[in-house]
């Protein structure tokens, strides 16, 4: 194929015979199999010469098929707006892969959990530790190579927890969970503490892992997997059964219907204008300011009503399937869509307006949770986190799916870098999303919604999306199989890289920052039973409960 | 500050009331809403469509040989809608009923039996368009023993009718 892409012509001439292979199935994405030994040399140079973001990296059991493991970096050029797919067959006698963590932070989870699942091991990790199974897990067993079944079971055997990780001389060890203050999910994070000041932490988590990948290439058929898709977040379910559906028909090369891409389109903005307002809300509790969080939650509850409407579910749409959509958008809905979008559109103004000026608020918020714009970019964070920081990546532009390539995205960057910059950029989101919308609505071509779909889909392709949800780019990875099934399916939902991020954003804070800082990033906020705080030298416990480490974040507020 | 305190105080007081008064006042669901399931023994022809297409296996059909016995674990519906969408028969379909909290899960369970013989005329159920959906069931549904079981039909265990008592408000001391 012919090479005229600058950074294609780059890794060609330092890697000459390993691109040899290079094949571009689908339009941007661009797909080689390297040899094992040169891989994590070429991941490496592209995201340190040229600027390549680590997106994720896929461990696949192809044992049936070809005799080996193989594990495949997605790396995203954004400027180019292009990815790069990299796989690497791994023997299955010596299941091993040179780790690239210490010069690429950013794939340090997704290398821990191909160890987990797929057995493969990172060498020269800087900490290998057990990240998804969970502590009784036994360690021989990996959940996603192809022998293990999805119901299978087995003794416990506790004696497999990971160790923790030590703290620094003389540190107060403040455990936060395993269920997190602020997050809808456990996690569980222990912060080591000098005084107030946080000098560092360590998380466990992935106490929610439901293995929906394992059922994905076991048990269901492509088009159950939309539905189970849109069960892996409770905000936005919209976007990953929307990921999923345009990997599998990008892979499979179905064309979808440009009314059913607007739908999609119209729905994922949809989506945006709630769950942005839900966070501003409860960012606005987290600091003890709950005028923010009622009137939020009172503008955002008709978008909730009119999606019930417009879909049959105020937060499952159910709407996607492989080669479109399944219900149209009305003349009646689209009338009913505007009238709440000018409602939307007149009440947020006016908060906005008011809060943008509220210098308490910006007292709490401004120079907090500092996440530098080199920091941002190593760890490869995504969504409002990145744009907050400075880092202009937004998938809707550099990665146009549904009816984005279109509609014309503008961008919204903020360069402060802190909780506030992570603010301003999702309160003027909402914004771009009305107009979205509305432009959605003006420009939607007639005609089907759903596409025909006559044969099988093909087996052994590869298709990657990525959407744009409101906490960031969720990625999805579907290589197709035989049995109307896929073969392998990868999620990386937009928290995976920005919870990697806040062991940076917290050092240096006080302890009373750290459930806005960590809320800033919009992980799915929900209540904690108790925290804990263990100090080392007495072995004296202090047992906050919710209430108390409320409180104490919210004292601050009132100074 | 005070400027912003200022906006903020009239935005809170043009609000007014906005809570509902649900559970005490019924809420009347859009003509959309995909509530729980209700399906008709006398429709169903068994062809398995909906136990097919059913992401989180709510709907599960045997095949007992001259029997297909189909089982909802309606605890399990997601409300995709996806069963009413593929039923050729208009089976199965949803009600505007969502408050289907109950102390037993057995409540959520229902089952039927349908007899089954293979088609006279095809040797094929029921073909879907869509490739993905298709699947190869080559029965139709027969006709049971006896004028008693004229449609062929065992409802061994019908469905519950959910309507929970209506709560009042009590009164104030």
């Amino acid at each position: 194929m012919a090479v005229q892409k600058e950074y294609l012509l780059d890794l060609w001439t330092h890697f000459p015979d390993v691109l040899e292979g290079l094949q571009e199935d689908v339009p941007g994405q661009f797909v080689a199999t390297v040899p094992r030994e040169v891989l994590p040399a070429i991941a490496k140079h592209a995201i340190k010469q040229l600027g390549a973001r680590f997106v994720i990296s896929v461990a696949t059991d192809r044992r049936s098929k070809s005799g080996d493991y193989s594990v495949s970096y997605i790396l995203a050029f954004d400027e180019q707006r292009e990815f790069l797919v990299l796989h690497a067959h791994v023997p299955a006698d010596d299941p091993t892969i040179a780790s690239i963590t210490p010069e690429v932070p950013a794939a340090g989870w997704s290398e821990r959990e191909a160890f987990d699942l797929v057995g493969i091991r990172p060498v020269g990790h800087p900490d290998p530790r057990r990240l998804i199974l969970p502590d009784d897990f036994p360690n021989d067993a990996h959940p996603l190579r192809r022998e293990f079944q999805y119901n299978q079971l087995f003794a416990f055997e506790p004696q497999n927890a990971p160790p923790r990780k030590d703290a620094p001389e003389g540190a107060t060890v403040v455990p936060m969970g395993p269920f997190y203050p602020t997050l809808e999910e456990p996690a569980y994070f222990r912060l080591f503490l000098d005084g107030e000041k946080v000098v560092g932490s360590d998380y466990r988590g992935f106490y929610n892992h439901r293995a929906v990948e394992k059922l994905g290439d076991s048990e269901l058929n492509y088009n159950q997997i939309p539905f189970v898709a849109q069960q892996i977040c409770g905000i936005c379910g919209q976007v990953h059964s929307c990921a999923y559906c345009e990997a599998v028909e990008l892979a499979t090369g179905v064309d979808v219907p440009m009314r059913a891409k607007y739908i999609r389109s119209l729905l994922l903005e949809l989506e945006r204008i709630h769950s942005h307002l839900l966070w501003v809300g409860l960012a606005g509790h987290i600091i003890g300011f709950d005028t923010v969080l009622m009137q939020l939650w009172r503008i955002r509850e008709p978008v909730m009503w009119l999606m019930e409407r417009v879909t049959g579910n105020r937060k499952h749409y159910s709407s996607n399937l492989i080669g479109g959509v399944r219900f149209d958008i009305t003349p009646e809905a689209e009338e009913d869509i505007r009238r709440v979008m000018d409602k939307v559109e007149t009440e947020f103004k006016a908060v906005v307006d008011a809060v943008a000026i509220d210098t308490q608020l910006m007292s709490r918020l401004k120079g907090v949770g500092i996440l530098t714009e080199e920091d941002a970019r190593a760890i490869a964070v995504v969504g409002p986190t990145a744009r907050g920081s400075n880092v202009a990546i937004d998938a809707r532009v550099d990665h146009p799916y549904a009816a984005y390539a279109e509609l014309g995205v503008q961008k919204q960057v903020q360069d402060g870098c802190d909780v506030w910059a992570r603010t301003m950029v999702r309160l003027m989101e909402v914004f771009e999303s009305i107009r979205l919308v509305r432009k959605c609505l003006d420009d939607m071509p007639g005609g089907p919604v759903m596409a025909a779909i006559e044969r099988p889909l093909p087996a052994g392709r590869v298709g990657l999306c990525s959407v744009e949800a409101a906490r960031g780019e969720a990625h999805h990875y579907v290589l197709t199989g035989d049995d109307n099934r896929p073969y392998r399916w990868r999620v990386r939902a937009p928290t995976y890289p920005n919870l990697q991020a806040v062991g940076v954003m917290i050092e240096g804070e006080q302890l009373a920052d750290v459930p806005i800082c960590i809320g800033s990033y919009d992980p799915c906020f929900s209540c904690t039973e108790r925290v804990e705080t263990l100090e080392l030298n007495t072995d004296r416990i202090k047992v906050y409960s919710r209430e108390e480490l409320e409180e104490l974040s919210r004292r601050k507020t009132l100074g | 500050m005070f400027k912003a305190k200022l906006k903020e105080a009239v935005i809170c007081f043009g609000a007014g009331r906005v809570t509902l008064d649900y559970p005490f006042e019924p809420v009347k669901v859009p003509p959309k809403f995909r509530g729980k399931i209700e399906f008709d023994p006398r429709k169903c022809i068994a062809c398995g469509g909906c136990a097919n297409v059913c992401p989180p296996r709510c709907i599960v059909i045997e095949d007992m040989g001259e029997v297909a016995k189909l089982t909802f674990h309606l605890d399990r519906c997601i409300q995709c809608a996806r069963c009413y969408e593929v039923c050729p028969e208009d089976a199965i379909w949803p009600t505007e009923q969502f408050e289907t909290a109950t102390p037993d899960k057995n409540d959520l369970k229902s089952e039927m039996m349908v007899w089954m013989s293979s088609c006279q005329r095809c040797g094929r159920c029921f073909e879907y368009d869509n490739a993905i959906d298709r699947f190869p069931s080559k029965r139709w549904r027969g006709r049971g023993p006896g004028e008693a079981n004229k449609h062929g039909i065992f409802p061994t265990k019908p469905p519950i009718a959910f309507r929970p008592p209506p709560l009042v408000r009590e009164e104030e001391p």
